[in-house]
């Protein structure tokens, strides 16, 4: 074909395209994301639609006691624990406290972390001084640790454990964003912005903001997967929480994991469902990564 | 027999989008000490070229036709082991971009006495002092002191003549200069281009040097190719070429820099419409849908590399500039520039 | 370094005083004697103001003292000090299998990008960082210990062997005595804690040397050096990985947090008599004043370690070394 028309073949090849139209069509092209959305969306549909899809009460005695509980058998798809509840209701149930925890814990951080982050970076100063060593000092505690430590002192409650979990993630998030707000501080725009009176306040929210949700998105959705972890970390700790209404998949690997040869499965089973919501999760940041920068190569 | 002679060099890039022609036929020869300027814009393959020569092409690239002749040798037959003994010895390139182009946690003598080892052989000792020598040769000054430093810890214009010193330590036969100048300020570039002439004559080397600034090549080169979408569209000396620039492109190029003794309302006028995506085959005269000479056979007909003027000057072109659109000043007030 | 000490000797001060019940009875136990009550609260001077409170404390701490472990009555020191070297041995093999296999493989997935190896190590690192390092830990065990017998699962020394133990630190104190039997065996009993430590560290520590090694593949001077004609192998050793490395180093630094805190919850599967078996009895059984003080050590330890990082860094990188 002619140069011409080669050129206008082109042309109508490149649909016009916003950042995010991009960022989606990428996303939705990525096998490990769309394996991740899969997993998630079965672990959402468990907590909401719990009720309808285990077929009993997680609570409730349903078979025999037994120091030597069956494994998955006629009638109760993933086994019986010690105490005659049926597994499988129990880790759908578990559902909604992972999801639930991952949700609040991650917003905590957020909240806390975009607030302190915003105010160190753009107050710049002593605020900034005392803001980043305050997160140099959590920091330098591993964070389940800082969780036992809170927790300790909180209590077990299901909203103090929450938080716990959620003020480890404090850090993280308030670097990230001061780090991008002190990176665009300077960049052309701003000051272009600056130079025709937009108030500090404005740039802050309409300008640079929107230009760190990214890395914050990504970092937001690894957090989740993190805080699903901890918590089971916290129950095999023994400070995880113990409300009977909210089964937690780590409480019940905790409570039989002296117990590998009598009970595998009680310690297998919910231990597959915490790898594979934290895993489903995974694969959608990595995938949001890759999707909304793909110059990034980690 | 020419130095080195390239036939019909062809390289394609394999991505998963597409498949990138680069270089779509290029064939020139350099003779022993010959100093010849290949000028383009961004992406017209004249890096991709050189690349392909020597056999570092990036991952996705692959050469899919054509020769290259290095003495009695077709480097493109070679295996990489072969190849590994005539680059950085027999053939040396530098690039455009010192800041990155040098290994920043080595020493810079350390970058260059490991091709004084590997090439020439030489012990620890020998290959330092060496060093030291060719440092100085380049317009270090204390190269003694300043051998064990780190590249960071020199300016952009030293770092160049750094990455000189490590291309010529092994004097070889061939310097191939991609872009040198083009990451410097102006008046280092001068300096450099000038320290590249001087070696030039010193080593008796030939020089192909590679930019998409005119000027660069106005001062430095015997002969010029002008590139465009992968192909040579025309070479000549490279004073014929200014002065009689017959392919309209060529011209353009010349029209299109500002000059700063123009009249103040004279309009800058720049070359029209945009390169072509190099991803497919095209017929016809890639430069015809920005050209003002086109003709219908300019748009059918690929043009060959033909004689014109006189017998040094060849080029791609139906319908090549008539006399009266050519300009009016010489190569020597452009390299004044 | 030293504000940060003292900041965290500041929180875990904090932390105590918190403490339910009032640092009195968290410290003694529930078990005290009203004498003893008024004893502590006499040394902590728990009547006076706070700041006083926390000079005494940090007195304390200089002196080594951090308080009496309620459930075996010993020095909390002394305590720590016993256990110290057994997590240490199980770190320092968990590190070493991270990093021993971790920068390799991420090197290699590096250099044959989208090969197999590359999509392999991916998914193995994924899967690594989604696995809660306890869960990993009973799966070793139930599969390599329970099932297959291939290995031993409690404990650091078979109860069989005997070992005269100097140092506390099995495998140095075998070599030491020239005890060969216990060599191999304590050298066996770590095999699985190990690994179940390390594998997390090692999806992680692969994964940077992947990006870093891409990253620097890239760079335009490693052009430079294939177009200097030198071999493949110098190039990827002297221009290629000692950039690469740069990344990597500090990531390790980090990686000590995960090994501290996956001590804590690995050693109990295996029984392993460490730091992290004597907080989690710590937490479980209430000993408050054993607790404080392992977190106290175990934010010491990361908070030393990365600071070597930190050494080591600016050491391999000249670009900081000179400024």
């Amino acid at each position: 074909m002619s140069i011409a028309e080669a050129e206008a073949a082109q042309i109508s090849l490149e649909r016009p395209s916003g950042l995010w139209r991009d960022a989606l069509d990428r996303f939705r092209r990525n096998p490990g994301a769309l394996v991740g959305v899969f997993l998630i969306v079965v672990f959402i549909i468990a907590a909401v639609f719990a009720p309808a899809i285990a077929p009993f009460d997680p609570g409730k005695q349903v078979g025999p006691l037994a120091t030597n509980p069956q494994g998955p058998s006629e009638g109760y798809l993933l086994g019986l624990d010690e105490q005659g509840r049926d597994l499988f209701s129990r880790i759908v149930y578990g559902a909604r406290l992972s999801l639930l925890v991952g949700l609040v814990s991650v917003l905590v951080g957020l909240a806390f972390g975009l607030i302190l982050g915003a105010l160190a970076g753009y107050l710049g100063g002593w605020v900034d001084f005392a803001i980043m060593r305050v997160m140099d000092l959590m920091l330098s505690i591993p964070g389940l640790l800082l969780a036992i430590g809170l927790v300790t002192i909180l209590g077990r409650g299901l909203f103090q454990i929450m938080l716990a979990v959620g003020v480890i993630q404090i850090p993280i998030f308030a670097r990230l964003l001061r780090g991008s707000i002190l990176g665009q501080r300077e960049a052309d725009y701003v000051l272009a912005a600056r130079s025709v009176g937009v108030p500090g306040r404005k740039i802050l929210l309409v300008h640079i903001l929107p230009n760190s949700i990214a890395p914050l998105i990504v970092q937001g959705t690894l957090a989740m997967a993190t805080a699903i972890i901890e918590v089971a970390a916290l129950s095999f700790v023994g400070l995880g929480p113990n409300d009977p209404r909210f089964p937690e998949w780590g409480n019940i690997l905790a409570e039989n994991a002296n117990r590998l040869q009598e009970s595998a499965h009680l310690v297998f089973f919910p231990g597959l469902a915490i790898v594979l919501s934290a895993l489903g999760i995974n694969l959608i940041g990595d995938g949001l990564r890759e999707a909304i920068d793909p110059k990034l190569k980690s | 027999m020419a130095l080195l002679s390239v036939s019909d060099l062809e390289v394609k890039f394999f991505t998963r989008r597409a498949t990138v022609h680069a270089v779509r036929g290029v064939s020139f020869d350099l003779e022993a000490g010959e100093t010849m300027g290949i000028v383009g814009e961004s992406g017209c393959g004249k890096s991709v070229s050189s690349l392909a020569m020597l056999g570092i092409l990036p991952r996705a690239g692959r050469v899919t036709d054509g020769e290259v002749r290095f003495g009695d040798r077709n480097l493109l037959e070679l295996r990489d082991a072969q190849l590994r003994d005539v680059r950085g010895k027999d053939i040396a390139m530098i690039f455009q971009d010192p800041m990155t182009s040098l290994n920043p946690v080595l020493k810079i003598g350390r970058q260059i006495t490991e091709v004084l080892t590997k090439h020439m052989g030489m012990d620890k000792a020998n290959a330092e002092r060496e060093a030291i020598e060719v440092l100085g040769r380049v317009g270090i000054p204390n190269a003694r002191d300043r051998v064990d430093d780190y590249p960071h810890q020199f300016s952009g214009g030293m770092r160049q003549r750094v990455m000189i010193a490590m291309a010529i330590a092994c004097h070889p036969k061939i310097l191939i200069a991609d872009e040198p100048t083009t990451a410097l300020d102006v008046t280092i570039q001068a300096q450099i281009l000038d320290l590249l002439r001087r070696l030039v004559e010193e080593e008796g080397m030939a020089l192909i040097l590679i930019t998409h600034d005119l000027g660069v090549v106005a001062g430095v080169c015997q002969r010029t190719n002008v590139m465009y979408a992968g192909r040579f569209v025309e070479t000549a000396p490279t004073h014929e070429l200014f002065a009689r620039p017959r392919h309209p492109y060529t011209l353009g190029l010349l029209k299109s820099v500002p000059r700063l003794d123009a009249a103040r309302k004279e309009k800058l006028d720049p070359i029209g419409g945009a390169p072509p995506e190099l991803t497919m085959e095209m017929q016809g005269c890639s430069f015809a849908p920005r050209c003002t000479y086109a003709t219908q056979e300019s748009r059918e007909r690929t043009p060959e590399l033909q004689r014109i003027d006189t017998k040094d000057h060849l080029v791609a072109c139906w319908n090549p500039v008539p006399d009266q659109d050519l300009p009016a000043e010489s190569s020597d007030e452009w390299a004044a520039r | 370094m030293v504000p940060i000490l003292l900041g965290l000797s500041i929180l875990v001060f904090l932390f105590v005083r918190a403490l339910p019940g009032g640092p009195a009875i968290a410290l003694l136990g529930e078990r005290a004697t009203e004498e003893s009550l008024e004893q502590i609260e006499e040394n902590l001077g728990l009547d006076e103001p706070l700041h006083v409170q926390y000079v005494r404390y940090l007195g304390n701490l200089i002196e080594g003292d951090l308080g009496t472990s309620v459930s075996t009555r010993q020095p909390v020191t002394a305590e720590l000090g016993r256990r110290f070297p057994a997590t240490f041995e199980l770190a320092a093999a968990a590190m070493i299998f991270a990093i021993g296999l971790g920068i390799p493989l991420g090197y290699l997935a590096a250099k044959r990008y989208q090969g197999v190896l590359d999509n392999v190590s991916l998914v193995m690192s994924l899967i690594g960082v989604s696995i809660p390092v306890f869960f990993l830990a009973l799966l070793l065990k139930y599969v390599f210990g329970v099932q297959l017998g291939w290995l031993p699962t409690i404990g650091r020394l078979g109860i069989t062997v005997s070992l005269d133990h100097p140092t506390n630190f099995y495998v140095l104190d075998s070599v030491l005595t020239a005890n060969w039997s216990a060599f191999t065996d304590s050298l066996k009993h770590l095999v699985l804690p190990a690994i179940a430590l390390g594998t997390i560290p090692l999806a992680i520590v692969a994964r940077i040397t992947r990006a870093a090694t891409l990253d620097v593949l890239s760079e335009d001077y490693v052009r430079t050096a294939r177009a200097k004609g030198l071999d493949p192998l110098v190039v990827d050793r002297r221009h290629v990985l000692r950039n690469a490395m740069l990344p990597v180093v500090t990531v390790v630094g980090l990686q000590t947090g995960l090994l501290l805190t996956g001590a804590v919850l690995t050693e109990t599967v295996f029984a392993w008599p460490g730091l992290g078996t004597l907080i989690l009895n710590a937490i479980r059984f209430r000993d408050y004043a054993v607790l404080q003080g392992g977190i106290l050590v175990f934010a010491f330890i990361f908070v030393v370690v990365n600071l070597l990082v930190d050494i080591s860094y600016a050491f391999l990188n000249p670009r900081i070394r000179y400024r």
